[in-house]
């Protein structure tokens, strides 16, 4: 009874047959546009990111070199990993000092220079491109070329230093210094995350800055109690998205050590390894493994942090 | 009522007349300092690239003695093909590229901004989701599916490896959440009222999209398209990964494999290469700096 008034409500042909049909294209006029539009989208849902991340998940239980089946090997990968594989050790702790050091330091230089742009300076303009155009350069293979160079024995770097009669080490082949030169590539990119600590200092509403200096507040106390937890938000945003974007990072490191990831490991990058070890040597199992060991790290990183930020982060309601 | 007025303007204005004549110019002086460090590097690289060989590094001002184009006509032909082929084959795989993402984003933005349907907000969510995704877990699965492309899908012998297919068909199928989350956001802006008097005149939803909402879109697909043609352009593991041949190598890879053959006898030709490759980049930087500013500005994007 139900389903004949909802037939009538559709306007179907009148009699019990229309039912189904017209059921149907209800389900159909309501829903139809939408997943149609959405037809591209699913296919590149479930064929390029659902179906591999599962695909990839059961690859990290098995020993597979592409010629032949993957053999099923239980948690042999994860275990070799953390128990007999000083490489896997090795580039974990060449990542994570990589993001420690990097990330910080390129959103103090993005902070510091917005603050600087924001005290109504002329020509910021100008100014904000400059700042701007080495982090969108800086990821491409020509200016990972430029930087072996420069910081090369007989590089631009050190003809510098000469001028100071210090004779300096050649940093790129020197594992002391190689990975720091990494590091200083990635602060060189400061450009974006300025721009959106620009715009989120535009969004600190004046008044409370008049209120402040009316009562006499230093500079110092108004960044620190006014400036600093408004922008806390951005800083937060930034500070993810260029955590993550650090531990995926894997041009520069490649090009630089032309892809060994050497001296002596110094800068091998997490991705290069997964790379050597995917591509280099065709150990697809024990690759697939390193990448789900790579989701999680970023996956408990992103949700540490979100459950820290309602401590540090200043939200308005 | 005398006495607390000078306080009052003690307090609200340092009102020190050298100190406010010397500040903007200390300021200007430490971000003129700043700026030119950070162009340092760029500046040699323009310069290294027209000197002559024998110079490179026994000169590092920034003006080259003498200009010389040895660097640009021997590294063209540095490999066993011309650059020009190599710039052809980015140029191609970026535009294709753009094409798919504008039109794949679109199609699923405007879904998720506009259209009621079962399950949207779960998708949506689903969606979102893949945004944190490190490209990694996918890789390998990826890999073996293109490896293992049948004919019917215009498959080789190694499937869609060494082709462009693998660069530009994810492309296609939306698969950068980013762009898809940026028009969605975009799209939200915009009246609904339009929409919806163009429902009642009858519109279909295609044409809702087609001749409403894209024709408003304009600002925010040609940022979409600056930045997925900037990443293309950019883009160096996908064709180390799926390139095997050096004709159908991107420029990105091309110059990684003039580092590995020849640099070490030929520095201006792998300069004026370097130069070559990041050029177009750099040409819209110049052209659309605004947009690009814009779109870091309001979306956060990475870079």
């Amino acid at each position: 009874m139900t389903a004949r008034s909802l037939a009538d409500a559709t306007a179907a042909p009148a009699g019990g047959r229309a039912v189904t049909p017209s059921v149907w294209s209800r389900i159909w006029s309501a829903n139809g546009a939408g997943y149609l539009f959405l037809l591209p989208w699913f296919i590149g849902f479930f064929g390029l990111t659902v179906g591999p991340i599962v695909t990839s998940l059961y690859l990290s239980f098995t020993n597979f070199d592409l010629l032949t089946d993957p053999k099923w090997i239980g948690a042999a990968n994860y275990v070799r990993m953390f128990t007999a594989d000083p490489k896997f050790a090795q580039s974990m702790r060449v990542t994570f000092m990589f993001v420690i050091f990097s990330v910080p330091l390129k959103l103090a230089f993005a902070l510091a220079i917005a603050l600087l742009l924001n005290r109504g300076m002329r020509g910021l303009p100008i100014y904000r491109a400059i700042f701007y155009l080495p982090s969108l350069l800086g990821a491409s293979v020509a200016i990972a070329v430029l930087w072996r160079t420069l910081f090369a024995g007989d590089g631009v770097i050190n003809d510098f230093l000469a001028l100071f009669g210090i004779q300096g080490p050649s940093w790129i082949s020197n594992p002391r210094y190689s990975l720091w030169t990494l590091i200083l590539l990635a602060v060189w990119q400061f450009g974006s995350p300025m721009i959106i600590f620009l715009a989120g200092l535009r969004q600190i509403p004046q008044d409370m800055y008049e209120a402040a200096s009316l009562e006499g507040a230093s500079k110092w106390r108004v960044f620190w109690k006014i400036t600093l937890p408004l922008l806390t938000p951005v800083v937060f945003f930034n500070a993810i998205i260029q955590t993550i974007e650090g531990f995926k990072s894997f041009t520069p490191a490649f090009i630089i050590s032309g892809g060994t990831g050497n001296p002596i490991n110094s800068t091998l990058f997490y991705t290069l390894y997964l790379y050597q070890e995917a591509f280099a040597f065709f150990r697809m199992g024990y690759a697939s493994a390193l990448a789900w060991v790579l989701l999680i790290v970023v996956a408990l990183f992103t949700g540490f942090s979100f459950l820290t930020s309602r401590f540090w982060v200043h939200y308005d309601d | 009522m005398t006495t607390d007025a000078p306080r009052l303007t003690v307090v609200t204005a340092p009102a020190n007349p050298v100190w406010k004549i010397v500040r903007p110019i200390l300021s200007h002086g430490l971000l003129l300092l700043a700026s030119f460090l950070m162009l340092y590097p760029l500046l040699w690289m323009l310069a290294a690239s027209f000197r002559p060989e024998a110079e490179i590094f026994s000169n590092n001002s920034l003006i080259p003695s003498e200009i010389s184009l040895h660097g640009y006509i021997s590294g063209w032909t540095g490999l066993s093909r011309t650059f020009d082929v190599f710039f052809l084959n980015s140029f191609m795989v970026s535009i294709l590229c753009v094409i798919g993402n504008l039109a794949a984003c679109s199609l699923t933005a405007f879904a998720f901004a506009r259209l009621e349907f079962w399950g949207r907000k779960f998708w949506f969510a689903l969606m979102l989701g893949t945004l944190m995704l490190p490209y990694q877990v996918v890789l390998i699965p990826q890999y073996i599916l293109f490896l293992n492309m049948p004919p019917w899908l215009g498959g080789t012998a190694s499937g869609w490896v060494n082709s462009f297919l693998p660069l530009i068909v994810p492309k296609y199928l939306a698969v950068d959440a980013f762009f898809i989350f940026l028009m969605v956001q975009f799209f939200r802006g915009i009246p609904r009222e339009l929409d919806e008097a163009a429902q009642m005149d009858g519109c279909s939803p295609w044409r809702i999209y087609w001749r409403i909402m894209l024709p408003l879109s304009v600002p925010v697909l040609v940022t979409a398209g600056i930045f997925t043609f900037i990443f293309t352009w950019d883009d160096f593991f996908a064709p180390l990964i799926y390139l095997n041949d050096q004709k159908i190598y991107t420029a990105t890879l091309a110059l990684r494999t003039f580092v590995d053959s020849t640099a070490e006898s030929n520095w201006s030709g792998l300069f004026a290469m370097s130069v070559l490759t990041v050029l177009p980049i750099f040409v819209i930087f110049v052209f659309f700096q605004r947009l690009l500013i814009e779109g870091i500005a309001t979306t956060g994007m990475k870079r």
